[in-house]
């Protein structure tokens, strides 16, 4: 049976500047994972701005093409996809849910148009359905949110409705790409759980971007760590963040800032104990 | 700690309150994005303010470094600076005065280097611009001063005649850090100025913040939502929630014994690597400004919430030593 | 809409300055419907007559009335103008909108299409096109000629917003959602570019209205159909001015000034209430 989701050695490369002095800048370099069938997971991609870890996101999503290699979805090339049916099996989220819907215009339209063109729903009554449906699974209702716009919902609320729409489609796959980076930090918790559920109960697999170490060490099962659109390390969540043993992931881990990392920089250290890692270029 | 000697506070922030008031075709609005918020910066330390998006922290701060603009306007109380004491806010000093003390005695790193930072310019320009007034001399001997205080931030001298966007990130908020500190000023003010750096360059900038306001022995205002960072770097901290503030401590006793309901939340929901405990989000969403709560603003979303709550607010109270906070739960029976 | 017009009327002295302006030119225009006199016939109130109780705006050397032939003219003036921007911003639009939001080569193809009408000189062009048809050129094809040379500028402009709405979050949103391409640009991006929809609307009137004006003075318009443009041409031939009959030029020019600043007042208002900015903030959110 083949793989829900397989990378076959992708790259992509795009030519950056003018007529005369174009150059090819490659975001991302020969990437191979894959997403079993019937084990849903949370994979997550690791990494900072630069590491290509969004572009790859696009092409999984189908929205850039690769240069060389492969993303298929269930076996099949997704280029060679109709972009409606393979829409209805994946989806995505995005980062900025203040941004993920049009200020202009209500929300609960974005939900019942993907009922109707992905859910099958037939009619303004299936389509409620649906939409309520997914919206309780994420743990709101149609009630709340029918007629409201964007800015009358807080950013984790939307983050929950951007889910919601996704889980009309009733994808077998979601991308998310920085789900809750802008999410503040007393609702983050609740979305990044909410994926767990969505993989626990609904069976969901979920491709998680981000480059908060300690939100994927929480919910991923694997991951990857990209640097310069290469992966330098891959495996089990737990065991790679708690153990990396490539020399960027050390540093990676070691930057990462807690509450337990009291007094890195405070003024009871003596002066030489701030040291810097030395990222100079 | 050390720099506890020196009470003479650099900022005095008093009940300041700020608004934003709107009114589009009849539409009138006012939005309370800072009520009622008291707290000193004394010399030598670093005052962290936590909040989240719509705490009203980068309002309160606007409002103390005087960056007032309509339709946000200072309503009530004072922000005083001890380098300009015959006035009880920036905001309210004539023109020529706020430009007297801008740089040389209050300077500010924002959270985009690119909005300090000409992109048609290069770097030595920004620094003559900004700097040359106040410390004078010569073209040649304000250009080696810059470039040697470059050097502080771990920045080649060269910089000095680079364009913004010949450099990364990291190179041009250390930029914008020495721009900012090269005037030897008495109080910087910091938005989040690592927000959008990663955190290997993250960790580096803060590193150089702290080092260069030790050197200086200056006063720091933080701004960061990010509980880590205040872990590792400030002295002080205080939390911010709907425009007021709700907990303030030294930084080690905040972490170590939160007393608001709202801080033991922020720092227990932290996800830790090596800690696979589950980590619950909040109930319930940050109330609208526009009509906030009563009460306690927090109360509709607090585990600890009494009938009280809802119709008292809760005075800042000296709980423990140098930590106040804001509860009714751990204050019972003091209202502001 | 009617409370958005209450709104503007009640918080907004331009609109209401240009509400008053734009009503006037238009009861005038309104007011030919009811001309005792046809517009074409000539001689049929004695010439020269300066403003009086009978002939208000006095008549011309022609024997018209002025008042009731500037009925006509600025009627026919107005619909010249209304046409030529509905026109042409139907084509800014699609160009616009389709251009910056399927980009490749759709957009390189529309783009020197754009801007080969952008750089195409265009005096030469209708003057040729007015030797070249003569007894065929009437107001409508004029006005379509017009419009086919006036959209280029503003789809380039409509083409520079659609491009930042492509990469803003909610484009993608609206394309996972299942929704088609037109349907994205005519229901999500069309809110974000009619304020420029809008305030080109007036621009371009006020352009083609000037640039007939120019067209008619000179002589290179059907002159037997009444406009603003056409009556200072005759007025012109007779001499007007030098035989002191100022009413015949002082009050077309009059009219036309204030069918100008009447527009842009308005387009300036209507921008500020339809701006997405200010719509945000009177919904409440925003700041």
């Amino acid at each position: 049976m083949s793989a829900l989701l397989e990378l076959d050695r992708v790259s992509k490369s795009f030519s950056r500047g003018g007529l005369f002095s174009k150059q090819r800048v490659e975001a991302v370099k020969d990437v191979s994972f894959a997403l079993e069938p019937d084990k849903p997971e949370i994979f997550t991609v690791i990494g900072e701005s630069g590491s290509g870890k969004s572009t790859l996101a696009r092409m999984i999503l189908g929205i850039h093409a690769p240069s060389s290699g492969q993303v298929r979805l269930a076996g099949r090339d997704v280029a060679t996809y109709e972009r409606r049916a393979f829409m209805a099996e994946v989806q995505p989220i995005f980062q900025n849910p203040f941004e993920a819907f049009n200020p202009l215009k209500q929300l609960d339209r974005y939900l019942f148009m993907t009922a109707e063109r992905f859910g099958d729903a037939s009619g303004k009554g299936a389509a409620q359905a649906q939409a309520d449906e997914a919206l309780r699974q994420v743990g709101l209702s149609l009630a709340e949110i029918a007629g409201r716009f964007p800015h009358e919902l807080s950013g984790g609320q939307l983050q929950r409705v951007a889910i919601a729409r996704a889980l009309v489609a009733k994808p077998r796959l979601i991308v998310a790409d920085e789900p809750v980076s802008m999410v503040d930090a007393s609702l983050r918790m609740s979305i990044v759980n909410l994926f767990g559920r969505l993989r626990d109960q609904l069976g969901l697999s979920i491709v998680y971007i981000t480059h908060d170490l300690a939100t994927a060490y929480y919910i991923s099962d694997r991951l990857i760590i990209m640097q310069k659109g290469v992966v330098v390390e891959q495996g089990p969540a737990r065991a790679v963040l708690s153990a990396p043993t490539h020399p960027y992931s050390r540093q990676l881990r070691d930057a990462v800032l807690t509450p337990d990392s009291a007094g890195a920089f405070r003024a009871d250290h003596s002066p030489k104990a701030v040291a810097t890692s030395g990222d100079m270029p | 700690m050390s720099e506890a000697s020196d009470p003479a506070p650099v900022l005095e922030v008093r009940d300041l309150q700020a608004h934003f008031r709107t009114r589009y075709f009849g539409v009138n609005r006012e939005v309370r994005a800072v009520d009622g918020v008291s707290f000193d910066v004394r010399r030598n330390e670093i005052y962290g303010l936590a909040g989240e998006s719509s705490s009203g922290k980068t309002t309160l701060v606007k409002t103390i470094a005087g960056l007032l603009k309509p339709p946000l306007e200072m309503v009530g109380g004072s922000a005083r600076f001890s380098f300009l004491p015959e006035w009880d806010a920036v905001g309210r000093a004539p023109p020529e005065v706020v430009r007297r003390i801008r740089w040389r005695h209050l300077s500010y790193i924002m959270q985009g280097s690119m909005n300090v930072l000409n992109p048609l310019r290069r770097i030595k320009h920004s620094f003559r611009d900004f700097a040359w007034r106040h410390l004078g001399g010569s073209k040649g001997e304000f250009d080696a001063r810059a470039a040697a205080h470059l050097e502080r931030v771990k920045l080649d001298p060269s910089v000095l005649s680079a364009y913004p966007h010949e450099l990364s990130g990291g190179m041009r908020q250390r930029v914008t850090i020495a721009l900012a500190t090269i005037c030897k000023p008495d109080f910087v003010i910091a938005d989040e100025p690592t927000t959008a750096l990663d955190v290997v360059v993250q960790k580096d900038v803060l590193a150089m913040i702290r080092n260069i306001q030790r050197e200086m022995e200056s006063s720091v205002l933080f701004i960061t939502h990010d509980m880590g960072v205040h872990a590792a770097l400030t002295d002080r901290l205080g939390i911010m929630y709907a425009g007021r503030l709700v907990e303030d401590g030294d930084t080690p006793d905040v972490f170590a014994t939160p007393l608001h309901p709202y801080t033991r939340h922020l720092i227990a929901s932290l996800p830790r690597i090596g800690d696979v405990k589950q980590r619950e989000g909040l109930e319930g969403t940050p109330p609208n400004l526009a009509a906030p709560p009563p009460g306690c603003r927090f109360h509709p979303r607090c585990p600890l919430a009494m009938p009280v709550c809802a119709t008292m607010v809760p005075a800042m109270v000296e709980t423990l030593p140098r930590h106040r906070v804001a509860c009714h739960a751990v204050n019972p029976g003091v209202a502001a | 809409m009617l409370t958005i017009l209450r709104d503007l009327i009640r918080y907004n002295l331009e609109f209401r300055i240009g509400l008053v302006l734009v009503t006037i030119v238009l009861v005038m225009a309104g007011l030919s419907f009811v001309s005792p006199y046809p517009p074409g016939e000539v001689y049929i109130v004695p010439p020269d007559v300066p403003p009086s109780s009978t002939y208000w705006l006095g008549t011309t050397s022609r024997g018209q009335d002025v008042f009731w032939q500037l009925t006509f003219a600025i009627r026919n003036t107005l619909s010249f103008g209304i046409m030529v921007a509905v026109l042409s911003r139907i084509i800014a639009l699609v160009v616009g909108l389709l251009a910056g939001y399927s980009g490749g080569w759709i957009d390189r193809v529309l783009m020197s299409i754009n801007d080969t009408f952008i750089i195409i000189p265009l005096f030469p062009i209708l003057i040729l096109f007015y030797f070249v048809l003569r007894d065929t050129m009437s107001t409508t094809l004029l006005a379509t000629i017009m419009a086919c040379l006036g959209w280029a500028y503003d789809a380039r402009l409509i083409r520079s917003v659609a491009l930042s709405l492509k990469t803003r979050e909610f484009t993608q949103t609206s394309i996972f959602s299942g929704m088609k391409t037109h349907e994205i640009l005519a229901r999500e991006h069309l809110p974000y570019v009619l304020p420029i929809v809008f305030s080109t609307t007036m621009n371009n009137m006020n352009w083609s209205i000037g640039i007939e004006v120019t067209l008619a003075v000179l002589g290179f318009t059907d002159i037997n159909a009444p406009t603003i443009g056409g009556m200072i041409y005759w007025a012109n031939q007779h001499t007007a001015l030098v035989a002191g009959i100022w009413w015949w030029i002082a009050f077309p020019i009059g009219l036309v000034v204030m069918t100008f600043v009447g527009l842009f007042l308005l387009a300036v208002s209507m921008n500020e209430y339809i701006d997405p900015r200010s719509r945000l903030a009177r919904m409440g959110g925003g700041r």
